[in-house]
């Protein structure tokens, strides 16, 4: 121990804190089997200093030591199985963890020495044991995550590494594995101590659920029954913002995953090509035009419905697992052995079918909702913009004031004015006509590729025409489809 | 709509600022990825960042808490940054329930963000 540290309980717990944090930003899959090794000696210290704490007089509740002794049950199974397993074995510990443990273990000293004469029955001394409990709890959610991320990216680095070798070489999935599955039981239980009830959203946190294509199976017809909900109850210009952008990623993502599928012969390569790609391209750009407008009769403070939040924080989490390697798309190889392409190609044909649906509803909510709003500056700018743009094709409009001076200059919300609205509309109309024609064009997703693997499919580069494109000639006048 | 009418008026500003900046951030994201193109993986990006955006709405009060200058920033992993520091000063409890998820979220998003 550090004679000279002079610091208080208070701030060493926030020191271990943020290092936990630091070791989630940093996280990769190279830091696996160090984190592994380690992290049964911070949760070991944790418990170790949560038992020092001073009990309140008038007892606590039964969940604050239940809590604890449950996740130290889980870490002592994962080192009982570790050691059975041989995995991760001797080796260099994480310094950044036992940098925590060490931490941990010196606020129990700390208290140790100085906090026998702590009257738990004071009420400031009550808040800041209260604290504390939650600031060691915190602590243990955000590194369990981070263990977990990092053994994510191992199994994932394995999978590839080892694909078609012998199950001796790639025996540290199934243990990965197994160590992952552990590690989001314990970030469960102590995100519950400390209330994370936004934790899906969060990080896409899944416990104990599917993996790979069938968890983004679920995470697609997830999303389209909530969205549906919400759309039903609720579509404000904020749910519509966040149902639009979902959208327009579902479409990104699915251009990513099934180029993947076309290179590796799961998606016949010349749909893909010819008819997937542009129309996925067109409807994302729909669905972001889209956004863009709802976007605009936003306020800083319009809330979105959190269950929307949730399942649109579920299904990106689902399409990172499949389709994305850090910052850019996987190679498609590497979402190969991530999951099977052919099925997760299914599965998005699913969803490219319900997008039509969902664009629907969003038309309908453009052309009949009278009371949609928005702030005076960004209506009167899109109003005038509009205008221009209709303008532009022959049609100028009558010099009217659409938004008044006075609603500008204090930017009060105001009824969505003509020119808006009806742009909207246009743009929700070429939103159902290019999804559609997404739909029809993923038909074909519904059989097995016939194309073998190719290695001449084109790269997923993006274009960068904003164009519109217009129904492609095998688009179905749909504009209206039964949900499934 | 969920708010939280517990959460004092400190951790609500800090919040706040948190929130903006989440904003800024996935407004830029997106305006990169409409650059780039539908197929950029930025587009995703940027959800993430609304995403972790309306989940630190989600804890504020009803109130005027995300008035307030728009950041200067304009790299998103700087504004991700900024955002995770901010969270540091907001206490554990019953009434910032949901502090530890975003501070989660917000790990991760600068993580997946750094090349």
């Amino acid at each position: 121990m550090n004679a000279r540290d002079e610091r208080s309980v208070g701030e060493l717990l926030l020191d271990a804190d943020f290092t936990t944090r630091q070791v989630l930003m940093d996280a990769t899959g190279e830091d696996a089997q160090a984190m592994l090794r380690t992290w049964g000696e911070v949760v070991q210290s944790a418990s170790e200093l949560w038992a020092t704490l001073p009990r309140p007089a008038g007892g606590t509740s039964p969940i604050d030591g239940a809590t604890m002794a449950r996740l130290e049950t889980i870490s002592q199974s994962m080192h009982r199985d570790q050691v059975r397993r041989g995995w991760p074995g001797d080796g260099p510990a994480d310094e950044r963890l036992l940098h925590v443990a060490e931490t941990f273990t010196r606020v129990a000293g700390l208290i140790d020495r100085r906090g026998a004469h702590i009257g738990a029955t004071d009420p400031a001394v009550r808040a800041d044991l209260d604290a504390a409990r939650m600031r060691i709890m915190h602590t243990l959610y955000v590194g369990a995550h981070s263990v977990g991320v990092a053994a994510q990216q191992h199994v994932a680095d394995v999978e590839v590494s080892t694909r078609g070798k012998s199950d001796r070489e790639s025996r540290a999935v199934p243990r990965g594995q197994d160590a992952i599955n552990r590690l989001a039981a314990f970030e469960q239980l102590a995100g519950a101590y400390v209330g994370n009830r936004f934790a899906r959203a969060a990080g896409g946190e899944h416990v104990h659920g599917p993996n790979g294509a069938e968890r983004l199976q679920q995470a697609l017809i997830g999303w389209d029954i909530q969205a549906h909900r919400t759309l039903a109850a609720t579509p404000t210009a904020a749910n519509l913002l966040l149902a639009s952008r979902t959208q327009a990623g579902i479409a990104t993502a699915a251009v990513a995953i099934l180029h993947a599928g076309a290179r590796t012969g799961h998606v016949d390569t010349n749909a893909y090509q010819h008819r997937l790609a542009p129309t996925l391209d067109a409807t994302q750009q729909a669905w972001t035009d889209v956004a863009s407008r709802w976007a605009e009769m936003t306020s800083p403070d319009s809330r979105t419905d959190v269950d929307l939040v949730q399942a649109a924080g579920e299904l990106r989490a689902a399409v990172r697992e499949v389709a994305h390697d850090k910052t850019t798309w996987a190679r498609p190889d590497v979402m190969a052995g991530r999951v099977d392409l052919g099925e997760a190609a299914q599965h998005l044909q699913q969803a490219l079918s319900t997008a039509v649906d969902i664009a629907s509803v969003i038309r309908d909510v453009a052309a009949q909702d009278t009371s949609l709003t928005g702030p005076a500056r960004a209506m009167n700018h899109r109003a005038n913009a509009d205008i221009d743009r209709t303008a532009d094709r022959g049609h100028r409009g009558k010099d009217v004031v659409w938004v008044t001076p006075g609603d500008v200059y204090a930017n009060r919300t105001v009824t969505l004015p003509e020119p808006v609205r009806a742009g909207l509309v246009d743009a929700t109309d070429t939103l159902v006509q290019t999804a559609s024609n997404a739909m029809s064009a993923a038909a074909c997703l519904d059989r097995v590729a016939q194309d073998g693997p190719s290695g001449s499919g084109p790269e997923p580069t993006a274009p960068r025409s904003h164009r519109r494109e217009g129904p492609t000639p095998m688009a179905q006048d749909v504009t209206r489809v039964a949900r499934p | 709509m969920m708010t939280n009418d517990t959460i004092d008026r400190d951790a609500g500003e800090t919040l706040g600022a948190v929130a903006r900046l989440l904003h800024h951030a996935a407004i830029r994201a997106w305006a990169r990825a409409d650059a780039e193109g539908p197929r950029s993986p930025m587009h995703l990006m940027g959800l993430g960042i609304y995403i972790a955006f309306c989940q630190a709405v989600a804890m504020l009060p009803a109130d005027d808490y995300l008035d307030g200058h728009s950041p200067i920033q304009d790299d998103v992993v700087q504004l991700l940054t900024s955002a995770e520091k901010l969270t540091r000063s907001i206490p554990v409890s019953d009434e910032t329930a949901g502090i530890s998820a975003l501070a989660v979220a917000i790990c991760d998003l600068v993580r997946e963000a750094t090349p």
